[in-house]
């Protein structure tokens, strides 16, 4: 069974503790994706799951097994590396049978197994190959292969795909979500692009600063971020952030004061706070938020503006075309349902955000 | 190893900065200002390196005068034809032979094992690695003689250990067997030390991935170095070959000080037989020409060598 159970799970190296604390159920045959910013600790849980790095204090269980002091071969896992880690020296059929010959499989087993690994993710033709005879994405490819021969309980995923160019990367992420919907395997992938996470798994788990910031479905995330964080990490382009004062139940006071009419008042009764909107949720209207136009780039299917609201830059993703030109006063409206509240608290820089594919 | 984005990273690193104009200046004190910075090099150079082979080819040639200590009349391939004949210059050659052969395997794989089983992460790593130094900044005339000490047939604490086990005495510079020994030991306590340095960083430029795949796809001790370690370190280990090679063939030094080519001629190598025939019997122009052959052998070995090591990274 490829159930992973993660168990107030702590990491410090030497005094300094990069997990806080973290647990996780996963179950068997999900899709999770831990996903954050770097240094946040997803690569050194996913390290602690496959038996890289010691678990400081807390447990993993993977199956019925506590795998604390389980050595990583021993671990039924298997792991796809960033930069592939594939034996340089080994052609692809050694590299993806290498696992198989650790463990005495029989010769015609591994044949076997390679071969319908190598049918599966299209690598026939490149069996006897060496790695340095093959591009990124193929190399990534027989990474998989290698993990897929072995038949494991659970994959896990070291961000796969960061060192592809986008166009791959987009391809490769269809292909690894394609590969789990067939051979249903436990998975766990760390990525720190939100798009990945969204795009592929079942699950998403937002982790910032070694704790984790909010589990749930993608669209949960997006739709009802339980954090600051977790709004500014998921979308993109990223959600628009409003400091101020609530001076009545729906009236918002910026620092300018600038004050905007909010068309629900906020659930928790804050005297002070955030307010987000994602610029897809922003509607144009004949009254409304008032707001300047900087910047309008047509693609297409949809608008982005750059706007300029109180001093401060938005953005609003206007679905189809429009007329606005640049020096226009707009006027920006919200769905009641669309507009997330928060408390203050300043809007984390995500460096991160920008290179999503 | 390079990734594909190294490579064109370096490709691209020459010209960062296309667009900074030269500074306008004459040809003429461009040149000069130019070879006013070579000239110290070159001035080395030529004195150190060229001007010595040169002289030694042109010996080589010809009849040697002791008088004007230089070239007389020239003689041709005559000195050439003369060493050629001389056995004692192919026996000198063959316990050069016999030496590397020994000695150069046995210090790379010592140095790679060494260097392989202290990579692994303990307190201490790093004293030991210190004091692995030690041995490289013995001066080797120095080593020579402390080694011949310690190999005493006498009173040398080699035998005292040995007969603690219950082996020898034995006559470590008597016997032609054990003395080509000996030096091989001394040899190779001195140089094993700086493989191990170098075999070290190339294993910890290794990609630690590689090895955590192995870790998972449950390689164990031994396959991990014979599938991984070995295959990764193989560039690494035929330019240290090399490496140590070049340094080998230049023998000479810890066999003068520890047997001074004895017992008999069982550890007369090369160089120093050279060095016999040059200073001690005054034949300059004979040494020259074995001098100029050993030059073209090592030349033609070391060229070997390097194709075979490219040949070797190209199969791995």
């Amino acid at each position: 069974m490829g159930t992973v159970q993660i168990r107030d799970v702590r990491k410090s190296f030497g005094t300094f503790e990069v997990l806080h604390g973290v647990s996780i159920d996963i179950e068997d045959g999900e899709f999770v994706a831990l996903v954050g910013p770097s240094g946040c600790g997803k690569s050194t849980l996913l390290r602690m799951i496959a038996g890289l790095e010691d678990i400081t204090a807390g447990e993993i269980v993977i199956g019925d097994r506590v795998v604390n002091d389980v050595a990583p071969k021993d671990r039924d896992i298997a792991m796809v590396f960033q930069n592939y880690a594939l034996y340089p020296h080994k052609n692809v059929r050694d590299n993806m049978g290498f696992a198989l010959r650790q463990r005495r499989v029989s010769k015609r087993e591994i044949t076997e197994r390679v071969e319908e690994a190598a049918r599966i993710l299209g690598l026939e033709p490149l069996l006897d190959r060496k790695p340095r005879q093959l591009s990124g994405g193929q190399r990534q490819r027989v990474a998989m292969g290698r993990a897929i021969v072995r038949n494991p309980n659970v994959f896990l995923f070291d961000e796969p795909l960061s060192n592809l160019d986008a166009k791959l990367r987009v391809q490769m992420r269809s292909e690894i979500k394609e590969l789990h919907q067939r051979l249903k395997t436990t998975t766990i992938y760390v990525t720190h692009d939100q798009i990945e996470a969204m795009t592929l798994a079942d699950r998403v788990v937002v982790m910032n600063g070694g704790v984790i910031e909010q589990v749930g479905a993608p669209l949960d995330l997006y739709d009802r971020p339980a954090s600051l964080f977790v709004a500014a990490f998921i979308g993109s382009p990223p959600m628009n952030f409003f400091e101020g004062d609530f001076v009545d139940p729906t009236t918002f006071a910026l620092a300018d004061g600038t004050r905007l009419k909010l068309p629900v008042p906020d659930p928790k009764g804050r005297r002070h706070g955030t307010i987000g909107v994602r610029p897809e949720h922003f509607t144009l209207e004949q009254s409304g938020w008032p707001a300047t136009v900087s910047v309008v780039e047509p693609t297409g299917s949809e608008t982005q503006i750059t706007a300029r609201l109180a001093g401060r830059s938005i953005r609003v993703l206007i679905r189809g075309r429009t007329a606005t030109r640049p020096g226009e006063a707009i006027h920006l409206g919200v769905e009641p349902e669309l507009i997330h509240f928060f408390d203050a608290a300043p809007v984390p820089a995500l460096a991160e955000m920008e290179d999503v594919a | 190893m390079m990734t594909e984005t190294d490579k064109t990273a370096a490709r691209r690193a020459p010209v960062k900065n296309p667009k900074r104009p030269a500074p306008r200046r004459g040809r003429t004190t461009d040149l000069m200002v130019r070879w006013s910075f070579m000239f110290p090099a070159v001035l080395l150079l030529v004195t150190l390196l060229a001007y010595p082979i040169f002289y030694t080819i042109d010996i080589s040639f010809s009849r040697f005068d002791i008088a004007t200590f230089g070239a007389a009349e020239f003689v041709g391939w005559d000195n050439y034809r003369e060493v050629i004949g001389d056995y004692r210059f192919w026996e000198s050659l063959k316990v050069t032979m016999i030496y590397l052969a020994f000695a150069l395997p046995l210090q790379v794989v010592l140095g790679f094992g060494i260097a392989y089983l202290i990579n692994v992460e303990w307190a201490g790593r790093g004293v030991i690695r210190a004091l692995f130094i030690i041995p490289m900044v013995v001066a080797p005339v120095v080593a020579g003689g402390m080694w011949r000490m310690i190999l005493d047939p006498l009173w040398g604490i080699m035998n005292y250990w040995l007969g603690l086990i219950g082996v020898g005495p034995m006559d470590w510079f008597g016997d032609p067997g054990l003395a080509m020994a000996s030096i091989i030991i001394i040899d190779t306590w001195r140089w094993t030390p700086f493989i191990v340095l170098i075999a070290t960083a190339a294993l910890l430029a290794l990609p630690k991935d590689v090895f955590e795949a192995a870790r998972i796809d449950g390689a164990n001790w031994w396959s991990t170095l014979w599938s991984v370690a070995v295959p990764l370190l193989v560039p690494v280990i035929a330019a240290t070959f090399v490496i140590r090679w070049l340094g080998a063939v230049k023998m000479f030094d810890i066999v003068l000080a520890a047997t001074y080519g004895g017992p008999g001629k069982a550890t007369n190598v090369i160089n120093l037989f050279i060095y016999e025939e040059a200073f001690r019997s005054l034949r300059f122009a004979e040494s020259a020409a074995m001098a100029v052959i050993v030059l073209v052998l090592t030349m033609v070995l070391t060229g070997l060598f390097l194709r075979a090591s490219r040949k070797l990274e190209e199969l791995f």
